[in-house]
């Protein structure tokens, strides 16, 4: 016995003095020291940080094979087993980091707000307390450059694209019917709150391989989470009123939001150009349930429910009465999704979205009804090799089912309609060369059941980090999109619309400051042509249409250097010409101008507790027909200006009071011309300008939260 | 029957020896901390919580060394990746300690170190998140005056934007500072009442 504790001790003794140094040096890719790296056996208590030179040695009494770690903030940490005796004047280069905030980011044709994104060019704020906005965040996009003003529409015209080429996305499901619907010179909104979103990714050109079926731009929504607290939100507005609740409880949360929209009481005050037999009224509720598993995947439920009336009597030349129109429109949308981590670095993502949009429309007697099922379902694996390599694919189907009838004054009622499937699969790679070199490699296929047609799109981008705040990218894409629903009511004869883009993107970032500069190529094929005025019945189609878009975008946001001041500055020039639809000839098609430009300051006042903005847009004139004159778009209209301002005053942290005027100088702002369809007795045309239904629009509400820690506002509801 | 005592006499030495090497390594961490050596402790600390992927305070250390030097960062890349480390040491203490008010109380410091780096940027979503947190905390452990002046701290800071008084929070942190005083834990280790920085915050919040 005593042997044995004397055989233990000295084993003991032996194995305190038999220790082992482990040394080395640490760089850099370029063999600079690293100084302060830690350096450790993991598992262990052994362990030291390298010297200025980078050079480490610690004592260990381990044996046999461990693990050597060095890790330091910045670079990749690196890893080796081996046996302890071979750990000794170890030359070692850490490699970069690539997901540091300083690295290369591939981001050619896109701006993101949001927290998590690397360069925001809008912040969540910016998207409700832009001036010209009015609260819509498809408002606070046209402040960015690629976008186009055209105020008397409201949507998004991005790069010489009309607004059928955006598509938008929540959770990464298709919203078939983002806007609200309007009648002429009324801009139409987003339907969806912008408080619902914690993050917006806008691309005007060469995005993923991920997103089809638009040709210009999509614009991609994803929602909170999860929400900070309880609260119940109580709007009230010269408009209408709205109420919103956010309860949780476990692992789950759900919130309502309601608005009711009315335009009569401020129609009774400021009337405007139109006779109104119904104001517009809308009533809007929106519902998310989320619910995170014990594993943190995560499920969310969003549906929206949406009714618009209104009936209103416009003038217009060739209506001595006037253009009656009226509108009734219910609107439901679905969206579920799902995400989880499985494995090693897997991710599965699915979603699937629903639109229901039922709709009645009245022109002058005639009537058309038309009733559209929509349903997008989508899966997607996404596998990260190493931080430098990530490879994600996926496959989504589109169903479209669409009926309308017209029923023209006391005749007979025609029925039509289509289904629109498409199957589609994608597979697209990230690889990082380094912190400073990055590429993004993608293909979709698509295949239209309703066209009979198989198309492949390739899409990459390669971005270069010139210098510490500056960087170069490139991209180019092939993108496909069937014709529009007003085409394949009528007609199923026709191939998918293409275009391709060319981009070259030049940013630079410092400190609450961002520079950037865009030019991009266009190149539109297949645009579907008509040899009627508007498509009906008995039009030809076919896809011979061809046109361009060639321009480039320029982007400055300073934040801080005045102090209390943000502002930011948009410009594009644009130069587009289309021979599509019935157009006689190629010619830059009425809603594009050559210029655009945007500026939109904010300003916090201390004192007032107040913030208040200015926001400024400008675009060159739009082209129009003269039939008194030869030619086909062969006029332009004046320029375009509209000054809007807010102001926003913090009555308690809990209640804040909003104001806004949009066209505080009331600028006569023309958006084109309408013709008489006959000449009169000296042969000329007359012409009545198409203009806002008000010059100026006044925006009143008042914010209130109620919450259990006193705190919050609605400043993001604004 | 002798045999079996040495042996368990022998296990318990070994335990000890563990034990001890934990604490040596703290006690270790503590005082390159106390001299200024925030890198060498907060390595330190990464070290030890790599050793005992059990325990939360070495990594629950790791995780407010980072967040401490994140203050008075000018660069965002270093900020962020200071704060990214440090999240996911706090990560690495949640996992190990749930519902524990000074981690809760810590992850709402690393919220805030984000906050005061660019309030437009971050305050309005961390913001929310960090009044639930501390109510969170303050539901499981009324009492805890750590708890009380990260509180009152956090709410004197935005009554201060709002150009509100500050003197309301003012007893809450007079409040923390008894219990401060009186507070015994034998749990070694765990956080401690940092007594003159409060007393700092309470001429702050008085001035």
């Amino acid at each position: 016995m005593k042997r044995m504790l004397f055989l233990l001790c000295t084993v003991c003794q032996f194995s305190i003095s038999a220790q082992t140094t482990i040394s080395g040096r640490v760089t850099d890719a370029k063999n600079n020291p690293v100084f302060g790296a830690n350096v450790y056996l993991d598992g262990t208590y052994d362990g030291t940080s390298t010297n200025e030179k980078g050079a480490f040695s610690f004592k260990t009494a381990e044996k046999n094979a461990q693990t050597l770690v060095i890790s330091f903030v910045s670079f990749e940490t690196y890893i080796k087993t081996a046996d302890v005796s071979t750990l000794q004047n170890l030359q070692i280069k850490l490699r970069d980091d690539v997901n540091t905030l300083d690295a290369v980011v591939i981001n050619a044709g896109t701006f993101e707000a949001g927290d998590k994104a690397k360069v925001t060019a809008l912040k969540p704020l910016d998207v409700v307390t832009t001036a010209s906005a009015l609260g819509d965040f498809v408002g606070a996009l046209q402040t960015l450059p690629g976008t186009a003003t055209v105020a008397e529409d409201g949507r998004l015209f991005v790069r010489g694209g009309e607004a059928e080429e955006t598509q938008i996305f929540i959770d990464a499901a298709r919203v078939f019917t983002p806007f609200t619907p309007t009648t002429n010179n009324i801009p139409t909104r987003g339907r969806y709150s912008p408080f619902l979103f914690k993050g917006i990714t806008f691309s005007t050109g060469g995005y993923s391989a991920e997103y089809g079926q638009a040709l210009s731009s999509v614009l991609l929504l994803s929602t909170i989470d999860e929400p900070d607290q309880e609260k119940t939100d109580i709007t009230l507005m010269t408009v209408g009123v709205g109420v919103g609740n956010t309860q949780k409880w476990n692992r789950n949360s759900f919130s309502i939001n309601t608005t009711y929209i009315n335009l009569a009481p401020y129609l009774e005050i400021f009337k405007d150009r139109n006779t109104w037999k119904k104001p517009f009224q809308s009533l809007n509720g929106e519902m998310v349930f989320r619910h995170q598993f014990k594993d943190d995947s995560m499920l969310k439920l969003y549906s929206a429910y949406s009714y618009s009336s209104l009936d209103v009597l416009q003038d217009h030349i060739n209506f001595e009465e006037g253009l009656r129109f009226g509108l009734n429109n219910k609107n439901l949308y679905f969206n579920a999704s799902y995400k989880n981590k499985f494995g090693h670095n897997w991710k599965y993502e699915t979603s699937v979205s629903y639109t229901n949009d039922n709709a009645t429309i009245k022109i002058i007697d005639d009537l058309v009804h038309s009733n559209d099922n929509s349903f997008h379902f989508k899966a997607k694996l996404k596998k990260r090799f190493s931080s430098r390599a990530r490879l994600s694919f996926g496959a989504e189907y589109f169903i479209t089912n669409y009926d309308e009838s017209y029923t023209p004054n006391n005749s007979n009622r025609f029925t039509y309609g289509f289904d629109n499937n498409i199957f589609a699969s994608f597979i697209e790679t990230d690889i990082f060369f380094s912190k400073n070199l990055a590429a993004k490699v993608g293909l979709r296929a698509e295949n239209s059941e309703l066209l009979n047609e198989f198309t492949l799109s390739p899409r990459t981008s390669i971005s270069y980090k010139s210098g510490t705040n500056s960087q170069f990218s490139l991209a180019y894409g092939q993108f496909y999109q069937n014709p529009n629903n007003e085409f394949l009511k009528f007609s199923q004869n026709l191939k998918a619309q293409t275009t391709s883009h060319f981009i070259a993107n030049y940013q630079s970032v410092k400190q609450g400051q961002i520079f950037r500069v865009e030019a991009y190529y266009k190149d539109y094929t297949s645009l579907v042509k008509f040899d009627s005025n508007q498509p009906n019945f008995d039009t030809n189609f076919n896809n011979n249409g061809s046109g361009f878009a060639k321009g480039f975008d320029v982007f400055w946001r300073q934040n801080g250097k005045i102090k209390n001041t943000d502002y930011w500055i948009s410009y594009s020039y644009l130069e587009t010409e289309r021979d599509y639809r019935n157009y006689p000839t190629a010619a830059r098609p009425g809603f594009a101008s050559k210029h655009n430009l945007s500026i939109v300051t904010k300003h916090w006042i201390e004192d007032f507790k107040s913030q208040i903005g200015f926001s400024y847009q400008f675009a060159s004139g739009r082209n129009y027909t003269n039939p008194n004159e030869p030619g086909f778009l062969n006029n332009e209209t004046k320029n375009f200006h509209n000054l809007s301002f807010n102001w926003a005053y913090l009555i308690d942290q809990q209640k804040i009071v909003y104001f806004s005027v949009n066209n505080v100088l009331a600028t006569k702002n023309i958006f084109g011309y309408d013709y008489k369809d006959t000449p009169n007795s000296n042969g000329n045309f007359e012409r009545q300008a198409i203009i806002p239904n008000a010059d100026s629009f006044f925006f009143v509400g008042f914010f209130w939260t109620i919450s259990d820690d006193n705190k919050s506002n609605q400043l993001d509801n604004l | 029957m002798k045999k079996s005592i040495i042996i368990i006499a022998l296990l318990f030495v070994g335990s000890i020896a563990a034990q001890s090497k934990y604490q040596k390594g703290m006690q270790k961490a503590f005082s390159l901390w106390e001299t200024g050596k925030m890198l060498e402790a907060s390595q330190l600390f990464e070290r030890i919580s790599k050793a005992e992927p059990t325990k939360w305070k070495p990594a629950y250390y790791a995780a407010t060394v980072e967040i401490l030097g994140s203050f008075g960062l000018k660069d965002e890349t270093k900020l962020t990746a200071k704060l990214n480390k440090a999240q996911a040491f706090l990560d690495v203490a949640k996992s190990n300690s749930e519902n524990n008010p000074e981690i809760i109380i810590t992850q709402a410091l690393l919220n805030l170190g984000y906050i005061a780096f660019d309030g437009q940027k971050y305050g309005m979503t961390l913001s929310g998140k960090n009044n639930q947190l501390y109510a969170k905390a303050l539901a499981i452990a009324p009492e805890n005056p750590r708890v009380i002046l990260g509180y009152a701290e956090w709410n004197m800071g935005t009554a201060k934007f709002f150009g509100k008084s500050t003197k309301p929070y003012c007893d809450q942190i007079k409040k923390a500072i008894e219990l401060g005083k009186k507070e015994k834990n034998d749990i070694e280790f765990y956080p401690k009442f940092m007594l003159s920085r409060a007393e700092e915050v309470l001429k702050r919040c008085e001035g």
